[in-house]
Order: structure tokens, then C-alpha cells, then sequence
């Protein structure tokens, strides 16, 4: 995908292509066209040097004709200097010629280019009004009668290029966050080979490639640390703020900075094979997509744009009537000029562009401008259960023993937990390794589906399973775990959450038994534990007033107890995929628009049904994904953060579109009226553009500050922006 | 007259103010391939290109300045406005001149500084660019650099009454301006044709006025000028009768 050069935004239908420093860049708008020209000549001689002669030139030109025409209107020269007047007319023209040339070019050009595509730009609207100026001043001047306006036509070009230009420039300001992110393909790897560095294009990099990071540069490959210690900050992929170690061996992420020491990596796969450039293309996808509200202002300057024009032509026929011509051509003029929808054409893209830049920050993908839209107007959150808002798999909560010491238990049963994949089994597994139990793997091991496993350790025949497994195999229970007969234990099978029954006293436990030698000597309590940041999200969202809902496929007693935990009213249980995506729909029926938060990789169907499908933690698939937004693994307590984000994002594009509609249409009013000057008029055209870029800057910087140490270390590093 | 030759010699001694930093600029712009005609066609182009913003702040400012104060004549005296302005342009005159004594204002020096950084990085570049558009773009910007001198000047033009005693205010300036810049043009090329400029004609050329001459100068200079600004400063305070002709 190709984006401006400047900005790293999205070329939209406009695009502009320079050769700049014998490289072809393309740029989205002159604006950023002006300002990579000016940005990079400091470095970049010859063209650069190029732009800033056109200016200085340019500058040479508007100034002189700016002087005599003050000099002109503050009556210097008196009824006697006629021939002093018809003098400075002449100079005016000569002097508004090549300024005509020399600054008028690119917005005649825009113009052209937009008129061979058969429709109108605001660059058709400069050129007119411009064009017009200077062919009724030069009539008059041949006539030899009345007042020019070549100072008029000279003041629109250069303030329109000063707004161009300063909207570049607080664009790519916006954009900042969002560089080293877009720009992540074009990137440049120190790659170390027969003990040299040398800089190198990322797509060259491939796996066993050796890379050499410096501190505060960002980590471009996936790999593994082979000399060097530092600590990464891997908030932009995980969401974590706290920093991780790296030593030897270390496995570290394209995308992450590191922050302290110097890095010498070996690359585990290609350059453009890591998640980070899979981001960093979403990324650009989703800033290229049209945000619904942006369309409509698309749609609206489409007809806007001719409008004006006719307006213009109506407003000098108008005024003809009843003022000398040139005044009223003036008024057309202020027309033009004033109505150019450049502060509406920002008003949705930059506000958007920032919520994205922001969220992508913290690890958080959106994809795209619409999302945020809908996601504004949610005031329902289905979750799933689990995997969302539990671990997603059971872990160890209780041990009983009798007749053996703990760390036997946890050996044996261990031991034959490592011949098995099934969930219990890794469940005792982890336990054995945070006790930090090393077992052997059992010999001969079974496993009977629906009822448990059994195979020999040290010898010895070992077997975990329900309390019917035991006493199957004819072992004794004893006395207080009997009485629990009817709890049923736990059967293994393939279908983890329809098969493990439940304790019936504690709804959302599983029991397993474990045995040797003729007895039952444990009994495991299993369960899914809730995430620690479940409760406190749930928790924030009610507070917020947002209706909440549990669809889960697993059985009502477990789902009912979550429910409860959570302080969740609404919850549907034993739903199968389909079966979610109907119960969704009803639910949309009462409550409106919903957005569905699951695991990403079983709940698709139903995420891609919501208004907005939120995955949490999947990121392996990510392209394949039906999620709109996706939130890091172990992130869902950034959840109410994104809600608040997308309020934001819709509210600060309400607010731009309705002060560039305002101001536009006061405007409008004024230069239909008459009342202002067409100088007037493009001054306040630059600055409604202004005004929009500096309201959305604001509105965002408050919420950026969590970002900004990471764009510290970035800046203070000086890493090479591409 | 009168004024705009008092303008006209403060200039003159102040352009030792130039040798500094716009001094360099004009050594550094060297010589044009095509010959002496042309070089001196550079360096006049350079010039022009200076004025012409000098004349611009100059016709902006004294237009900005009568339409706070209205035309002159139209009040039965000088307008209140006129008078202010007069105080505040004469006063603002006095603090530049005194800026050739060694005072200074630390906000504003550092201001000054951090603009001419910006600027001398993009005119770094024009330097170095062929043709004849490249000098005038260059003396263009190299005329937006903070100076003292041209505040001075531009204060002074502010309170002159009008674009027409504005523009000639800057003009006499730039005027004055003149000879040092194309002598310190030519003795840029002098001292590079010789080798004898080191590594900069920047240095070399600074060197050709002795220290202690340059200090004397930049003090009548100072002098001149908050004469200037004293002269501006009565026009607001004093009586309409003691108002003294052509100046």
C-alpha cells in the first residue's frame, strides 16, 4: 500500500508524485509535499534548495507587489500622479506574472488534475478565484481605467500555501505516534556479518540473519538475544508497561524498544514475516479505510465543491447590478475562496487517525475509523466466558491428600499427567512444575475416555479419574471423600467443558481422584479461574451504565456462578457457535447495537455477527480474524479505556465537523453579503484548517500522556525515521 | 530629507553591525562562473533581495501605523494614537540602540538567536545553488532575520506616519546598507582568490576591520540611532509648536 512520504497517511484520490533526491515519493497533499521538501533539504541538497528558491522568489515577487499596492490604497499618490498610478498598475502586472508562475503552479496544476477526473477540487476553487483576479486586473490595466487586484490574487496564493503548509506540518504531528509504526516496513536493520555493521533494508533480513540493536532503538526482527543484556518495553504488542528482561537466549519481538542496553540478535524469521509488519499493514488498512461519517463529508464537498462555484458566478452577477464590476468580481472571489472545505475534509480522517494511532499504542489494533463509530454508540457488551474472562483452561485450586506426603502425590500424578494432552492432565502438570516437581513420564500409560488414565511409575500402577474410575479398578476411598459419592469426579474425554461434571456445592469445581498401590490417596479440585482484571472490568463497565451479558457454551452452573461472581445479570449457558450468534441477534433485537468480546479463535462467527467484535489475546491469527478491534493477551481491563476512546473519537469529530460547518457557512454568508475581503477570506480559510488540526491535537494530547515516555526514549535515542 | 539623511548616515554606521552575520552570507556567496559582471550582478540581486523585504516591513508597518492613527491632518491635531505611537516606537528605537552599548535583553537575544538558526540552516543551502533566482531568494530570507538594527529601523518606520515615509525610512536603510555588503562581498572573493581565507571567508573577511574599529563604529552607530529614537520619542511628548520641521 503506498502512503504519503510525509505524513504516512494514506494517498487519497489527489496524490501527488515528486522525484526528491532522485527518488520518486508521493505525497497526499501539496501541503506535504511543501513540507518533506522543506523538512528534508536540510539533509537532501539540490531540490529542496529548488522549493526554497521558488519561495524566496516567490517572496520577492508578493512582497513588491504588496508594497506598491499598499502604497496604492493609502492614497500616496495623489489625483496629479496619475501617470505615477497607470505606472504602478504596469509594474503590478509584471511583477504578478511569474508570481503566478512561481506560486500559482501546484494549485493550477491540483486543479487540471482534478478537472481530467472530472470533478472539482478546492484547488479549482483557488485557481479560479486567482485566475480571475488576474484577468480582470490585467483588463483593467490594459483599458487603463480603475482598480487592480493583482495584491489580491497574490495574497490568496501565498496564505493558502502557508495553510498547506502548516497543516502538513501539525498532520505530521498527529501522525508522529503513528511513524515508526507505519513506516516499520521501510525500516533499516543493522546487520552485523564478518565483523562489520551495515545498514540494510528490512525485506533483506532473513531468518539466522544477525542484527545488532542499540539502546532505544526498536527491536525490527523477531529473534533471539545472543549477546548482550537489556530490558524491552513491549507495551506496543502486549500491552504491558512494565519492562522485560532480556539476557542471552531471550526471545525478543520486532516492534518493542529497547530500552537499555546494546542487543546482538539472530533473526527468527524474515523481516517482513513478523507480527509487527502484520500490524503495521493493518494498521495502514485501517487508516485507509473511510470512516462512515468521513464518506458523508466526502459525499457532501462532492457537491458542495460545484455548488460554490455556481455561488460564486451568482454573487458577481448579483453585485454587478449595483456596484462597479470589480467590486463585485471581489465578492465572487471572497466566495471561492472562503467556501474551500479543507477544515471539513480533515474534520473526521484526523480525529479518527489519532484515536488509531493511540490505541495502537497500547497493543490495541482498531480496524479502522468506522469501528470507533459504532463501537460509540454500543451500550451492550456480551462476553464470552471462557478464555475471556477465565484463565481458558482448568487449573489445580484444592488438594486433599491421604495415606502419602504431598510431594509424592504431586510426582506420581505428574508423572502420568505428562502421557496424557488432556486439560486435567496439563492442569497437573503446571502444578508439579510451579512446585517445582520434576517427573519422570509413566510407563504403559491408558488412557479410558470418559473415565481417566492409568499407567506404571517407578513400577507402580498409577491412575487419576472419577470416583467411578476408582472403583472400577476396585480401590478404597476414604470415609469423608465417599460421602461425596454422587459428586460424579471427573471423566476424560476429549470435550473438556461438556464432559468434567460438576460438584454440585461449589458449581464451577471439578473433582478428580488419584490412586496407587489399592487406595485413593488424592482428591484434585480443578477449576477455570476467573482473570484477576475480569471483576475490576466488569466492575467499571457497570459503573459506566453498560448492560452486560455472558454467552457461554458451557453448563448453566458454571456459567450461572460466573455470572454471579461478576455481578453480570444477564447470561445464556450451553450455547453452541450458532447458537451464540442467534442468541446475539435476539439480544441486539432489545438492546440495540452489541459488541461481542470473545477469544477471537472459537468465537469468530460470533464476533464477526456482532456490531463490533472485540478478540482478546488471539493475536497468533490475526489477518484471518473477524474481530474489529483486537485487544492484547491478559488486556481485557483496557476494555472500558477503548469505549472511552471511541466516545472521544465521535465526539471530536461531531465537534470538528460542526466548526467546520459553522464557520464555513458564517463565512459564506459574509463573502455572499459581501462584507469581506477576499484576503480576509483565505486568512480565515487557513485558519479553520488550523483550528481543526489544533482542536483535535488537544483533545488528544490529554489522553496520550501514558504513550509519551515510550515516544521519549524513541526521540531521545534519535532513531531514524524512514 | 533631513530625516531620511539622519536615517540614512545611522545605517551607514550601523551596517558594521552587518560585518558580523549578513557579512558572512555575502562572502559566502562568492563569485558567478560568467565573469565580474555577473558576480557583481549576484551580489547586487542579493541585495535587492534584502531591501525588498526591508522595504516591505517598512510600507507594512507605516500602513498598519495609519490605520491606527488615521491620516494626518484629518484631526484638527496629531491624534492621541499617533502620539502613542510615537512614544512606544520612539522608546522601542532607544532599546536598540542601546543594544550597541552592550545591553541587551536575554529573552529577546535568545529569540533572535533560535530564528537565526532556522533561518541560517535554510539559507545554508541557497548559498550553494547556481542561477541568479537563488541570491534573490537568499537575500529575501536573509532579510527576515532578527536584527536589531532593522527592529530599530522598522520601530522607527511605524512611527513615520504612513506607507510612503515607511518605505523610505527602509529604503534609505537599505540603502545605507549598501556599500559594507558589497564590500564585504568583494573582499570575500579577494581573500578566497588569495587562499588566504582559511577555512572560512567568513573569519577572514570579519578580520579585515580591526576589533577596536568596529567597537567605535558600532558605538557612533548606537549613538545615531537613539538619537533617532529620542527624536521619535519627542514627536510624542512634545507640544504641536515644538514639532520641528522635516523631521
Amino acid at each position: 500500500m503506498s502512503s504519503c512520504s510525509h505524513c504516512l497517511l494514506p494517498l487519497g484520490r489527489l496524490a501527488q508524485q515528486r522525484e526528491v533526491n532522485g527518488e520518486p515519493h508521493h505525497f497526499c497533499c501539496y501541503g506535504c509535499c511543501l513540507a518533506y521538501q522543506v523538512h528534508h533539504g536540510e539533509t537532501d541538497e539540490p531540490e529542496a534548495a529548488a522549493l526554497l528558491i521558488r519561495l524566496g522568489v516567490g517572496g520577492f515577487l508578493a512582497m513588491n507587489i504588496m508594497l506598491f499596492s499598499l502604497l496604492l490604497y493609502s492614497g500616496t499618490f495623489g489625483p496629479a500622479d496619475t501617470w505615477m498610478v497607470k505606472l504602478v498598475h504596469w509594474l503590478l502586472w509584471i511583477l504578478a506574472t511569474p508570481l503566478l508562475v512561481v506560486l500559482g503552479g501546484p494549485f493550477l496544476r491540483g486543479a487540471w488534475q482534478a478537472a481530467r477526473q472530472g470533478h472539482v477540487s478546492t484547488d479549482t476553487l483557488v485557481s479560479v478565484a486567482v485566475l480571475a483576479a488576474y484577468g480582470y486586473s490585467a483588463g483593467q490595466v490594459l483599458s487603463g481605467t480603475g482598480a487592480v487586484y493583482f495584491d489580491t490574487a497574490t495574497m490568496v496564493l501565498v496564505l493558502f500555501m502557508l495553510g498547506r503548509y502548516l497543516e502538513a506540518r501539525a498532520r505530521v504531528q498527529a501522525a508522529r505516534s503513528l511513524a515508526p509504526m507505519l513506516a516499520a516496513e521501510r525500516a533499516q536493520v543493522r546487520v552485523y556479518a564478518d565483523g562489520i555493521d551495515t545498514m540494510q533494508p528490512l525485506r533483506t533480513v532473513e531468518a539466522g540473519t544477525v542484527v545488532r540493536v542499540l539502546p532505544g532503538e526498536r527491536i525490527p526482527v523477531d529473534g533471539v538475544v545472543l549477546e548482550g543484556h537489556s530490558e524491552c518495553d513491549e507495551a506496543i504488542l502486549t500491552g504491558q508497561p512494565e519492562r522485560q528482561v532480556k539476557a542471552p537466549g531471550a526471545t525478543v519481538h520486532a516492534g518493542t524498544v529497547n530500552a537499555r542496553g546494546q542487543l546482538l540478535l539472530r533473526a527468527t524469521a524474515a523481516g517482513n514475516a513478523t507480527r509487527w509488519i502484520q500490524i503495521s499493514r493493518l494498521v495502514q488498512e485501517a487508516l485507509a479505510r473511510k470512516s462512515s461519517l468521513g464518506n458523508t463529508v466526502d459525499r457532501l464537498a462532492a457537491i458542495f465543491l460545484p455548488l460554490v462555484l455556481l455561488l460564486a458566478v451568482a454573487t458577481v452577477v448579483f453585485w454587478s447590478a449595483r456596484v462597479p464590476l470589480g467590486q463585485a468580481l471581489l465578492t465572487g472571489l471572497a466566495v471561492l475562496v472562503v467556501a474551500c472545505p479543507c477544515s471539513l475534509g480533515l474534520a473526521a480522517s484526523l480525529a479518527t487517525t489519532l484515536g488509531i494511532a493511540q490505541a495502537a499504542h497500547r497493543g490495541i489494533l482498531i480496524r479502522g475509523g468506522e469501528v470507533l463509530e459504532r463501537l460509540a454508540r454500543v451500550r451492550t457488551i456480551a462476553f464470552d466466558k471462557t478464555g475471556t474472562l477465565t484463565q481458558g483452561r482448568p487449573q489445580v485450586v484444592d488438594l486433599w491428600i491421604d495415606a502419602a506426603f504431598e510431594h509424592e502425590v504431586i510426582y506420581r500424578t505428574a508423572a502420568l499427567a505428562r502421557t496424557s494432552e488432556h486439560p486435567l492432565s496439563t492442569a497437573i502438570a503446571e502444578l508439579a512444575r510451579e512446585r517445582g516437581v520434576s517427573a519422570s513420564i509413566a510407563k504403559h500409560a491408558q488412557a479410558y475416555p470418559g473415565a481417566g488414565v492409568a499407567g506404571e511409575v517407578d513400577g507402580q500402577l498409577v491412575a487419576i479419574g472419577s470416583s467411578a474410575f476408582m472403583s472400577a479398578l476396585g480401590w478404597e476411598m476414604p470415609l469423608a471423600w465417599s460421602h461425596a459419592r454422587n459428586f460424579a469426579g471427573a471423566s476424560f474425554s476429549h470435550e473438556q467443558e461438556s464432559a468434567i461434571e460438576a460438584n454440585p456445592t461449589h458449581a464451577s469445581h471439578t473433582l478428580a481422584f488419584a490412586g496407587w498401590a489399592g487406595r485413593v490417596r488424592a482428591r484434585i479440585a480443578l477449576a477455570d479461574k476467573l482473570l484477576p482484571e475480569a471483576d475490576k472490568t466488569t466492575a467499571v463497565l457497570r459503573e459506566r451504565g453498560m448492560m452486560l451479558v455472558l454467552l457461554s457454551g458451557d453448563r448453566e452452573t458454571v456459567v450461572a456462578s460466573t455470572a454471579r461472581a461478576l455481578g453480570i445479570p444477564t447470561w445464556r449457558a450451553q450455547l453452541l457457535p450458532e447458537g451464540k450468534v442467534d442468541a446475539l441477534r435476539d439480544l441486539a433485537r432489545q438492546c440495540g447495537p452489541i459488541a461481542m468480546v470473545g477469544d477471537g479463535l472459537n468465537d469468530g462467527p460470533v464476533l464477526a455477527a456482532a456490531s463490533v467484535g472485540i478478540a482478546v489475546g488471539a493475536a497468533a491469527d490475526l489477518a484471518r480474524e473477524s474481530a474489529d478491534i483486537v485487544l492484547p493477551r491478559r488486556a481485557l481491563d483496557s476494555l472500558p479505556w477503548v469505549l472511552c476512546l471511541a466516545a472521544r473519537v465521535r465526539r471530536s469529530v461531531l465537534v470538528n465537523i460542526a466548526w467546520a460547518l459553522g464557520y464555513n457557512a458564517i463565512a459564506l454568508t459574509l463573502a455572499v453579503a459581501g462584507v469581506l475581503q477576499p484576503v480576509v477570506a483565505a486568512a480565515l480559510m487557513a485558519g479553520s484548517s488550523l483550528l481543526v488540526v489544533g482542536r483535535s491535537l488537544r483533545a488528544h494530547r490529554a489522553y496520550a500522556e501514558p504513550v509519551a515516555a515510550a515516544d521519549a526514549v524513541e526521540a531521545g535515542a534519535g532513531l531514524a525515521r524512514v | 530629507m533631513l530625516h531620511y539623511l539622519l536615517v540614512f548616515l545611522a545605517g551607514l554606521a550601523g551596517s558594521v553591525h552587518c560585518l558580523g552575520m549578513c557579512g558572512g552570507f555575502a562572502c559566502a556567496l562568492g563569485r558567478d562562473p560568467r565573469g565580474a559582471a555577473a558576480t557583481l550582478r549576484r551580489h547586487l540581486v542579493y541585495n535587492l533581495g534584502r531591501a525588498t523585504t526591508y522595504c516591505f516591513l517598512g510600507v507594512t508597518i507605516g500602513f498598519l501605523g495609519l490605520l491606527l492613527c488615521g491620516h494626518e491632518g484629518e484631526a484638527s491635531t496629531v491624534s492621541l494614537a499617533q502620539r502613542i505611537l510615537a512614544v512606544v516606537s520612539g522608546v522601542l528605537i532607544v532599546f536598540a540602540g542601546l543594544q550597541f552599548f552592550g545591553f541587551s535583553l536575554g529573552r529577546w537575544q535568545g529569540l533572535s538567536a533560535s530564528g537565526a538558526r532556522l533561518l541560517t540552516r535554510a539559507l545554508g543551502r541557497l548559498l550553494k545553488a547556481p542561477g541568479s533566482g537563488a541570491p534573490l531568494a537568499f537575500g529575501v530570507l536573509n532579510g527576515l532575520l532578527p536584527c536589531p538594527l532593522v527592529y530599530a529601523f522598522v520601530a522607527q518606520a511605524a512611527g513615520s506616519g504612513g506607507p510612503l515615509p515607511g518605505f523610505l525610512t527602509m529604503a534609505a536603510f537599505s540603502l545605507a546598507t549598501f556599500p559594507v555588503m558589497l564590500m564585504m562581498g568583494g573582499a570575500g572573493l579577494w581573500l578566497r582568490s588569495r587562499g588566504a581565507a582559511g577555512s572560512s571567508p567568513y573569519s577572514g573577511a570579519a578580520a579585515l576591520i580591526r576589533t577596536e574599529r568596529r567597537q567605535q563604529l558600532l558605538r557612533l552607530a548606537g549613538g545615531l540611532i537613539v538619537l533617532l529614537g529620542l527624536i521619535t520619542f519627542a514627536r510624542g511628548v512634545m507640544p504641536m509648536s515644538a514639532h520641528v520641521h522635516g523631521l
